[in-house]
């Protein structure tokens, strides 16, 4: 088995050309913009690259960013395939049970609903209405447990697919994180609006890492307090997202 | 510890018992359309009207020549992008973007092609002597499709569409790959998957799956042997030995 | 739906890309559409070190199925049977995940220590039997898959083809004074892959389609790199704005393996060509 592993590893190394040398590899989702995304050099870049690289740095150790679907990015985290999930993920006691968090690197973030401009819904009694969100998410579990009785809800793999569906009018309503939606509101000239109220779920967003790697999560939380204290984080906030929230004492 | 617990097979085998009803409703759905169309192509495809033949034979190229999980990604989009100007002023937007329409209809598209291939190589292996036989007895040329080349094709096509049957079955095991998930709708493979992340049982939920795949198959290469049985009997010495049960392996 | 679709095909030819051709030039060789061409090595070699490891399946499940050795003949008929009765995605998900968990147990008897390995909760019971997946691993074992799934397929191939082999030929070697191992190795072997020959071809191009599964097991193939950069994108600073623009690259991706297709049949034609010179063939 050991022969086989090793054949393997070694074939595919000479196929891909993939040398994991990195000591810590973290893995992304790169379609989340501007928390993380490709850009069109075909570049991963966003809010949470240059926050990773600085963490990275200021830590003393080399990382290596890998690109992983949402829906499977807990799993390959316990599998092993990487050490560190930075995707914009939100702390919730349910992926506590699974895994560990880093010291939050954004505020808790309330969600929104966004609609096609002119439409309007009455958010104490929404009923058939077709409500839009990544599969996987907290957003996705607060849609289906709050108005999945009375509306549709449709899940989907990556989040631009539920942009791309409300835009072309097969959706009502899209439910995900407000740093997510702000910049495509902006974006999209008025064709794309806020509705309804801002949802609190989830408690801020951090690393995730494997329970067992308690010596790593000590170090990235280290060092994202001392990128936090330097006013770093600030910058980089700024930068991205336009404005800087404070983090609640 | 019951043996209703979570992570037992027999929970899996429970728990996996609905989702298998989305998988049999996509090919279901999927041959009542999917057999005519193919039908129409096969007899398009030998037309004397040069256009429609070369429609029917390219038609039939481009679905057989390219993977259906990108078929599916291409039909969505494009669906998708004639929303608002088209089916949003009907009144289907939301029966047209359904998986429950959706899905079906991608693989109609799909099995059409592939079904084409085969009826056409059966309608051509009808044996000349009975038409021209057909003929002499001055039958018109719709009696004589439905009296004598019909029948003949559809047993010469039968073990062959059978296999394709089977192949579109295992098909639907890729809607959900490429469809979104309205509410708790969710097939095989993507149900598999949600319990495979629970407990990372990979071994226990993928096999109890390929199982329902497996006995499916199983059901259906029985039921159309029973058809084929029937079909064959009056034909007595002459007839072809019984549809073996072994699978056919090319699509 | 007319208007819809000429006002569609017109967008298409006019300016969406940009202005000018420049400008259209530009956009098409940006750093992500360079991403996505490259990406196609990955289809390729899945494609083609999967044929490799299908042949190899092929001709060990044949010999299976034709030995005289009952519980082989039975293994072989399990093999083509299973992995026939189950859709190919399943297979294609299922083999990566029981390999990698097979191989981090067999790591775990050698390299965690007795005490951990009985009170282990989560997997793998620890840190030195973690395996690591990257792009290379899953392509490797990517191919593998491929190879088992339509490996099954070869071999029903060429078990038909070895059938189809005249026996008349055989016959007349064996009276020439050829042994037995010698009639089986340059007469019916060799003259096996004739036959074989259309049936493997199928089996190609089974494969061939198969390899667009390749971004389930996170590989940055060419449908994640259409999907990626057809997206719609609201954002000046993450790249060019646009629409949801999937459509066209699916069509693109399409066209793509209908045009491989069409070259792996002309190949297989000069083969079957070439490889039938001088053979007795009575229908091709």
């Amino acid at each position: 088995m050991k022969t086989c592993y090793t054949l393997l590893a070694a074939a595919s190394f000479a196929v891909a050309g993939v040398a994991s040398a990195a000591d810590v590899r973290i893995a992304t989702e790169g379609a989340y913009a501007p928390w993380n995304y490709l850009d069109d050099s075909g570049e991963l870049a966003g809010y949470e690259i240059d926050l990773g690289n600085e963490v990275c740095a200021r830590a003393g150790v080399e990382c290596e960013w890998i690109i992983n679907e949402w829906d499977s990015i807990i799993p390959n985290l316990q599998a092993g395939n990487y050490d560190v999930i930075m995707a914009g993920m939100s702390i919730t006691d349910e992926r506590m049970e699974q895994i560990d968090f880093s010291e939050p690197y954004f505020p808790p973030d309330p969600s929104r609903y966004i609609a096609l401009a002119g439409s309007e819904f009455d958010f104490d009694a929404l009923a058939d209405t077709r409500i839009g969100a990544q599969g996987a998410t907290i957003q996705a579990g607060y849609a289906e447990s709050t108005f999945g009785a009375d509306n549709t809800i449709l899940t989907y793999e990556l989040p631009d697919q539920s942009i791309a569906d409300l835009v072309a009018g097969n959706l009502d309503v899209v439910l995900a994180d407000g740093s997510y939606l702000e910049p495509i509101v902006e974006g999209s000239d008025g064709a794309i609006v806020f509705v309804g109220p801002d949802v609190s779920i989830g408690n801020g967003v951090g690393a995730g890492l494997r329970k067992e790697d308690s010596e790593l999560g000590a170090a990235i939380s280290a060092a994202l307090v001392s990128i936090k204290e330097d006013g770093t984080l600030e910058e980089l906030m700024i930068e991205y997202f336009g404005e800087a929230s404070a983090f609640p004492e | 510890m019951s043996v209703f617990t979570d992570g037992t097979l027999i929970d899996t085998v429970r728990q996996l018992g609905r989702p298998a009803l989305f998988n049999i409703y996509f090919a279901l759905a999927s041959i009542p359309l999917g057999f005519p169309f193919a039908l129409l192509l096969a007899l398009g495809r030998s037309s004397r009207i040069t256009p429609l033949a070369w429609l029917s034979r390219s038609y039939i190229y481009a679905f057989r020549g390219s993977p259906l999980f990108i078929q599916f990604f291409m039909v969505y989009s494009v669906m998708l992008a004639f929303n608002l100007s088209t089916w949003k002023p009907m009144g289907i937007d939301h029966i047209v973007l359904h998986p429950l329409f959706l899905g079906p209809l991608v693989l109609v598209l799909n099995t059409a092609a592939y079904g084409a291939e085969i009826l056409s190589g059966a309608l051509h292996a009808v044996p000349k002597g009975q038409i021209e036989a057909a003929r002499a007895v001055g039958m018109s040329r719709l009696q004589i499709f439905r009296s004598v080349t019909w029948p003949n094709a559809i047993r010469i096509a039968w073990p062959a569409y059978t296999n394709e049957v089977v192949f579109l079955f295992h098909a639907t095991a890729l809607v959900y790959f490429t469809l979104p998930v309205i509410n708790e709708q969710k097939d095989l493979m993507n149900k598999a998957g949600e319990l495979f992340e629970r407990d990372y049982n990979a071994v226990l939920h993928y096999s109890v799956a390929a199982g329902y795949f497996l006995v499916i198959s199983a059901l259906v290469f029985w039921a159309a042997g029973l058809v084929y049985k029937r079909m064959i009997r009056h034909l007595g010495n002459d007839a072809p030995s019984r549809m073996r049960f072994k699978p056919n392996y090319l699509r | 739906m007319l208007d819809a679709l000429i006002v569609w095909a017109t967008e298409w030819v006019t300016g969406t890309f940009g202005d000018t051709w420049g400008d259209r030039l530009a956009y098409l060789t940006n750093g992500k559409h360079l991403a996505w061409y490259a990406s196609v090595r990955f289809t390729l070699i899945a494609a083609f070190a999967g044929a490799a490891v299908a042949v190899l399946c092929g001709l060990l499940g044949a010999a299976a199925l034709r030995s005289r050795i009952a519980p082989l003949r039975w293994v072989g008929k399990v093999y083509t049977t299973i992995v026939r009765g189950v859709p190919d995605v399943l297979f294609f998900l299922f083999f990566p995940l029981a390999f990698e968990q097979s191989v981090e147990w067999f790591m775990a008897q050698r390299s965690c220590d007795a005490a951990t390995l009985a009170n282990a909760t989560s997997w793998p019971p620890c840190a030195a039997a973690q395996w690591y997946l990257g792009t290379g691993e899953y392509l490797a074992l990517a191919c593998v898959s491929l190879g088992i799934v339509y490996g099954a397929f070869a071999a029903n191939v060429i078990n038909g083809a070895m059938t189809a082999v005249p026996r008349g030929q055989l016959e007349a070697a064996k009276a020439y004074g050829f042994s037995s191992r010698q009639v089986f190795w340059r007469f019916q072997v060799r003259q096996m892959w004739i036959y074989a020959l259309p049936g493997l071809s199928n089996v190609w191009m089974l494969l061939l389609k198969a390899t667009s599964l390749l971004s389930l097991l996170q590989i940055q193939d060419m449908v994640v790199w259409a999907n990626r950069i057809g997206a719609p994108n609201y954002i000046a600073r993450v790249g060019a704005v646009h629409g949801d623009w999937r459509w066209r690259y699916y069509i693109a991706l399409f066209v793509f393996y209908i045009l491989l297709t069409m070259i792996s049949e002309y190949i297989f034609r000069r083969l079957r060509e070439r490889a039938s010179r001088g053979m007795a063939l009575s229908s091709t």
